[in-house]
């Protein structure tokens, strides 16, 4: 790709020209200038930088790839004064204006890096979900993002989502992000959350990109005192699905909870990092990330728990296990704390890499289960603790006929 | 005449991970539909490798000699197959397996046995029956297989999976031990009362307390991996009062036979 022809829509002007031809009020258009100019001066990251260490991206150009349209469609019945739909629209509101210009990108800052300098530039098709002080969504958003063979066929998309909670409010989205089996698509995503006082906020983000599409988001969320955030990810589809997921405890008392779950076969390649940056007193926090592997996938995990000095009485639990379910799959782990003070309740962390358990195998074929049906029911026991209460019902069922219909296909 | 539901011919099996250690050195046994056999032997004489190798257990390899079901040959099924055929072994020590419960399960394993899925209804109506069989709680089915079970609920859980799956033959392997003697009562009760009149079934234990609640028709004494004697249950009886050692001297095998 490094002779590619460059696309002209990353250009500060062309940039600057989209936004304002769009519409967008002042300090977007402002915004996306900076991050233009960013993207522009920021390198790729190498190899070098442990988060990158086994996703090497140097071969890939971002502005190789033209912005493809992506919009995504919202369901779900916002509460009195609460909102769940285009950001762009939500920008440009007298409201909900403010509200958007006082937090997009002021927790993920479009300078940190290049992919995310992308997505600030470039973004289309945004949602924003915003729930008053003390109101809550009656039933989960459901956000997808479905980008079918055609048009796009190279092309990148820059989903980009904020969540707005005030003080005690409650919401869960759901997001579904879909392409066509030969999209060479490029996804750089950028979500952001900020839980005020004693919110709750459920993400449940289900990859099901088709089998070409490359994918780069950085998932953050910030909680204020008492604030409870749970993000969870399942990755099935994809070429590559690379996630930052990363909860700020800021407030005390607050907990972030992530989970991820991913389902690989082929050349599939996962990797997820996470950061619990306990910075709040008495905070919590609690990572499950569970890959099984078919094929010649691979996953990679790097995860890091910290605790400040302020983060006194902490407590963080840590564990990433992965199933390999072929002998040309390969899984890298490395949990990591960074425990800054003394005062901390517990502070666990676990890692395994191994294949189905032999006894556990034979056992399953004793009561007739050939070797995929064992499997299958092993690989569905085995994410059932990650899954077991992520998002309603329907989206359940829905995981569930994913997984085994991959896996009644899968190299095993 | 009937095809016994089981028959060993010259069974010798060794551990397939170092296959110059024979366990079994050349095994002859029948059982006709609705019989009960009962296999004893001291420690070490084979007994669990002998349940496992007529289940198909990769752990061991067949190195002469047929395993016979129904009179169809399946010394080279797998173990998946077998249990297809109607091969069910209760395991000595239950695995637990994570995030799968025992209605999970049942589900998946009769519908490998059947080739269908069975109706819900029927299933639950099954099911309940059942549990209320072995004075095991709906609640039980729910849990995840063997996971948390006391030693108890797990030997319960076995029985109870035979008692959905209706085999033709059901080996019990130590199906006692670890067992106090009330929930000795109820599994063996459970074995009683959910054995189907063709059913044959083949228990392995060390002791014979089992057998003070399911009558053998024959039992055979296993030492050093052959059948040294066989009997009725008045041998499980003798063995109880007696112990091995007076059968081992008499057939001249006490030196080194006590393992």
């Amino acid at each position: 790709m490094a002779d590619a022809t460059l696309s002209p829509a990353y250009g500060e002007a062309a940039v600057v020209a989209a936004s304002q031809g769009r519409g967008e009020p002042g300090w977007l258009t402002e915004q996306r200038a900076e991050a233009s100019r960013a993207f522009a001066a920021l390198p790729m990251p190498t190899t070098m930088l442990r988060p990158w260490k086994y996703t090497d991206v140097s071969k890939l150009v971002i502005d190789g790839y033209a912005p493809a349209s992506a919009v995504p469609s919202v369901i779900g019945a916002a509460p009195q004064g609460g909102f769940a739909g285009p950001l762009a629209e939500a920008a440009a509101d007298a409201t909900l204006g403010p509200i958007v210009e006082a937090h997009l990108g002021s927790l993920v800052p479009a300078t940190e890096g290049k992919f995310v300098a992308a997505n600030a530039a470039q973004w289309a098709g945004g949602i924003f979900v915003y729930v008053p002080r003390g109101q809550a969504f009656a039933e989960a958003v459901s956000v997808t993002i479905d980008v079918p063979d055609g048009e796009a066929n190279q092309g990148a998309v820059f989903p980009r989502m904020l969540v707005v909670a005030e003080a005690a409010s409650e919401v869960t989205v759901q997001m579904r992000s879909l392409s066509g089996a030969a999209a060479d698509l490029l996804a750089s995503q950028v979500v952001e959350v900020f839980a005020g006082a004693d919110s709750h906020v459920n993400l449940v983000f289900d990859v099901d990109w088709g089998l070409a599409t490359r994918d780069f988001s950085t998932i953050r969320a910030k909680t204020e005192r008492g604030a409870d955030v749970r993000i969870a990810t399942l990755a099935i589809g994809g070429a590559v699905v690379k996630q930052f997921v990363e909860g700020i405890l800021e407030g005390e008392g607050s907990q972030a909870r992530i989970r991820g779950v991913a389902l690989g076969d082929g050349d599939q390649h996962f990797d997820f990092v996470t950061l619990q940056d306990h910075v709040g007193p008495k905070t919590q926090s609690d990572v499950q990330i569970k890959t099984a592997l078919a094929g010649a996938s691979r996953s990679i995990y790097y995860g890091v728990t910290r605790v400040e000095e302020t983060g006194l009485g902490a407590a963080a639990e840590q564990e990433n296990r992965n199933l390999l379910l072929s002998r040309h799959a390969k899984a890298d782990s490395d949990p990591v704390l960074e425990i800054l003070t003394n005062d901390v309740i517990r502070c666990g962390h676990g890692a395994t890499v191994g294949p189905v358990d032999q006894e556990a195998f034979f056992y399953l074929q004793s009561r007739g289960l050939d070797r995929r049906q064992a499997m299958k029911l092993l690989v569905a026991g085995f994410f059932n603790s990650v899954l077991a209460d992520v998002g309603d019902e329907a989206f359940r069922e829905e995981v569930a006929t994913e997984v085994e219909e991959k896996l009644a296909v899968a190299h095993i | 005449m009937t095809e016994p539901i089981l028959r060993l011919k010259g069974l010798k099996a060794s551990i397939a991970d170092k296959p110059e250690i024979q366990i079994l050195h050349g095994i002859d046994l029948e059982i006709a539909p609705g019989e009960i056999h009962a296999v004893m032997g001291p420690n070490g004489s084979g007994k669990s490798t002998m349940a496992s190798t007529i289940a198909g257990s990769p752990t061991y390899v067949v190195d002469e000699g047929q395993v016979f079901l129904k009179g169809e040959d399946i010394t080279a099924a797998a173990a998946d197959e077998r249990a297809r055929k109607g091969v069910f072994l209760s395991f000595q020590y239950p695995t637990p397996i994570p995030g799968v419960t025992m209605v999970n399960l049942l589900r998946e394993a009769l519908k490998a046995r059947r080739g269908d899925e069975m109706p819900a209804r029927e299933f639950l109506e099954e099911l309940r029956a059942t549990l209320g069989r072995l004075k095991m709680s709906e609640e039980m089915a729910r849990r995840y297989v063997n996971e948390g079970f006391s030693g108890g609920e797990k030997k319960r859980a076995e029985i109870l999976q035979m008692g959905m799956l209706k085999p033709d033959l059901a080996i019990l392997d130590e199906t006692d031990s670890g067992l106090d003697v009330d929930a000795l009562r109820t599994v063996a009760e459970g074995v009683n009362a959910l054995k189907t009149s063709d059913m044959g079934i083949l228990i392995i234990t060390h002791y014979e307390r089992i057998l003070n609640y399911i009558t053998p028709d024959r039992v055979h004494i296993l030492v050093k991996g052959k059948i040294v004697k066989s009997g009725d249950a008045s041998l499980a009886k003798e063995i109880e009062a007696n112990g091995y050692d007076p059968i081992l001297k008499e057939l001249g095998l006490l030196e080194g036979a006590t393992a």
